[in-house]
């Protein structure tokens, strides 16, 4: 781990960012707050990767400043097509071509290489690009077929481009890497083989930490609530003797003791982050309400 | 009717567990072969998890491709579990110990690089093809990161444990993705990879039978990526044709077995806005592969807590927790107007599950009974 911690706002800032975490952590919610909060001053790309709930591509306006990307493979694979052969009646050919079909959507790796392309191309168009990444282990998938790729095609304009795009990922001037994690052990304990496994990929670039949703803690001192608690409270979480607890009250104690025992295992191994509190959806008609509640807490706890 | 999970693991000898990251399903899958063990089955977990989370929860340190026993684990947990929560125990639907006859427990993390090569060996037609196939540079990346590969490798495994005759109750935990669906298209994108009628373009001899427009796209190709790439292509496809038969027979026998009566699909879920949408989503999608589903577990729930009143100075997590329920009930108000099939209800958990005996406190929370309404 570095000893010195990267802080939360440098790499927010940054011209590309890419939030990382895995699965059910809140990445699409905090990558949306993030997009709204540096709306408020300058042009702003969110990106979502093939995210079956939101409008396909193309780019459209969400809001003064914002603008939203779903990326998708097949217009970003015409596009880059287009712009690498240039005649146009030969990018036709190439495009109907059968083989060609098929190695663009059977082929591994084809299709993360030119997702990356087309968020990386867009970059120089905004003044800040965040993209919600596809959960853990998928998602690193992506940066590793580009390095793959990039040897693959030795030589080739293809080669040259994955190189380019492997420099901006690895350049702390450029681009930044966000892990979003939940303050559980499980979570905590992934994102840092997550972290670790960036490190290996972007060793000059080292990611920042968020903790998304860090539930209120209840008043301080327990004895009042005795009855319905756990005798063995005081003990360490792992030893509680049931993972359940007996009551929303017994809940919420647990909760905080077990949030404070992990946050202090983070501590303890000198890593810094950036936390969000737990807030629930505002409301159910409107999916984003609740990124507009985290842009204003990015705001206040000035990380943006 | 909502079925109970006991009524699914006498009913089922596979189950597959589907789900968004984040949602519990390795927990809750473990937790259902943890029952079915107790309710006298030969069970085994299949997880496939690049997290391995499973080993984790099982209290081991590293699951292993080959199975690991855990029965031992489960009884003493459960003769324990009996003493220090016999309330529980006794409300959990598992026999006690003495009327018991209890099945096995076997959790198995297959590594998947390992069962693609002898998946690659046993369709190659000589051990020189599937040289060739796997030391091909293409064949390299695609066997670590094609997203179908993981999916598809799990379906291997779950047809090799379903042959050897040695579980009655094999639960698959499937891969983390975004999409729960991503797992029943895996079959779909590997079956399209190995499409014959476009590999046979790649393998023919590159003269006559092109037409000017196909070399003239290879050419193309071949600028963009580099001439290396190309022979690694035509090597590749030519080593693909050869096991080509042989895959399409392969995944035959997998997809029959899926629509089959022996498996059966469950989702796992949390309550949200969006669940009822997910589950009906699912539902149609099963139906046009011809799968079975089995229902819905609906897991981290906040709405089994009973709340009267706030207890001073808890006003704000109390908030949370009763916006939560008040989301939790309008997302079940949804999901009763159709069918949906919840077979079981689990609360939110206070801490991470560490144990065998962790693990047992889901499994006895997956009782029919534990179905109280909020």
């Amino acid at each position: 781990m570095s000893s010195n911690p990267t802080s939360i706002s440098s790499v927010l800032n940054r011209n590309l960012v890419f939030i990382h975490g895995k699965g059910g952590v809140g990445k699409t919610a905090v990558s949306h707050a993030l997009s709204l909060s540096l709306a408020k001053n300058q042009n702003t790309l969110w990106v979502t990767i093939e995210d079956p709930t939101l409008p396909a591509e193309p780019i459209r306006q969400l809001g003064p400043r914002l603008w939203h990307l779903n990326s998708e493979f097949t217009p970003a694979f015409e596009e880059y097509a287009s712009l690498k052969i240039g005649v146009s009646h030969l990018t036709r050919l190439f495009l109907k071509n059968k083989v060609i079909r098929y190695l663009a959507h059977a082929a591994p790796g084809i299709h993360d290489l030119v997702l990356l392309g087309k968020i990386w191309s867009e970059r120089t168009q905004y003044s800040h690009v965040v993209v919600d990444m596809p959960s853990t282990g998928y998602g690193l998938a992506f940066f590793q077929s580009a390095e793959n790729f990039s040897k693959l095609f030795r030589g080739g304009p293809l080669h040259r481009d994955a190189e380019a795009m492997l420099e901006t990922f690895r350049d702390p001037y450029s681009s930044g890497h966000l892990i979003v994690a939940l303050p559980e052990e499980m979570p905590l304990r992934e994102s840092i083989e997550l972290n670790e496994f960036l490190l290996h990929l972007f060793p000059k670039n080292p990611a920042a930490f968020l903790i998304n949703r860090v539930f209120p803690a209840g008043p301080k001192g327990l004895n009042e609530w005795s009855e319905e608690i756990d005798p063995d409270f005081s003990a360490p979480p792992q030893s509680w003797k049931s993972p359940f607890a007996k009551s929303a009250t017994d809940y919420v104690l647990k909760r905080a003791e077990l949030e404070n025992f992990n946050k202090r295992i983070w501590q303890d191994l000198g890593i810094s982050f950036g936390e969000l509190p737990y807030l629930p959806p505002p409301s159910a008609d409107d999916p984003f309400a609740l990124s507009h509640l985290l842009a204003e807490q990015l705001r206040n706890k000035a990380y943006v | 009717m909502n079925p109970s999970i006991d009524e699914i693991i006498k009913q089922r000898r596979i189950i597959i567990t589907c789900g968004t990251g984040g949602v519990g399903k390795t927990t809750l899958s473990a937790a259902i072969a943890i029952r079915a063990a107790l309710l006298g089955k030969r069970a085994v977990v299949v997880t496939i998890d690049p997290a391995k989370r499973l080993a984790n929860s099982l209290g081991l340190d590293q699951l292993q491709d080959t199975p690991t026993d855990l029965t031992p684990q489960i009884q003493e947990a459960w003769k324990k579990i009996r003493t220090t929560f016999p309330e529980s125990a006794l409300q959990s639907g598992l026999p006690e110990p003495n009327e018991m006859k209890m099945g096995t427990l076997a959790a198995i993390i297959p590594d998947t690089r390992r069962t693609f090569e002898n998946f690659v060996n046993d369709l190659s037609p000589s051990p020189q093809v599937a040289n060739k196939v796997m030391n091909n540079p293409i064949f390299q990346i695609f066997a670590r990161e094609f997203s179908g590969t993981n999916e598809y490798m799990a379906l291997e495994r779950l047809y090799s444990l379903y042959k050897q005759d040695k579980y009655d109750c094999i639960i698959l935990d499937t891969p983390p993705s975004r999409n729960t669906l991503a797992f029943l298209n895996a079959p779909k994108l590997l079956a399209q990879f190995f499409e014959e009628k476009l590999i046979r373009w790649l393998v023919l001899p590159t003269n006559k039978l092109f037409s000017a427009g196909m070399k003239k796209a290879l050419s193309i190709l071949e600028r963009l990526t580099g001439a290396g790439f190309m022979t690694h292509l035509f090597d590749f496809a030519n080593a693909l044709f050869e096991v080509q038969i042989n895959f399409t027979a392969n995944l035959k026998k997998i997809t029959s077995l899926l629509e089959s009566p022996s498996a059966g699909f469950l989702i796992v879920t949390t309550p949200t806005a969006d669940t009822n949408q997910e589950i009906q989503h699912f539902l149609k999608v099963l139906k046009e592969h011809q799968f079975h589903y089995d229902g819905a577990i609906l897991n981290r729930m906040m709405g089994l807590f009973d709340i009267k009143t706030t207890p001073i100075g808890f006003e704000s997590p109390f908030a949370v927790i009763r916006e939560r329920q008040n989301r939790e009930r309008q997302a079940l108000e949804n999901l009763v107007r159709q069918p949906s099939s919840i077979c079981a209800k689990i609360p939110e958990l206070a801490r991470d599950v560490h144990s065998v005996e962790d693990l047992l406190h889901v499994a006895m929370a997956l009782h029919h009974s534990a179905l109280c309404s909020i």
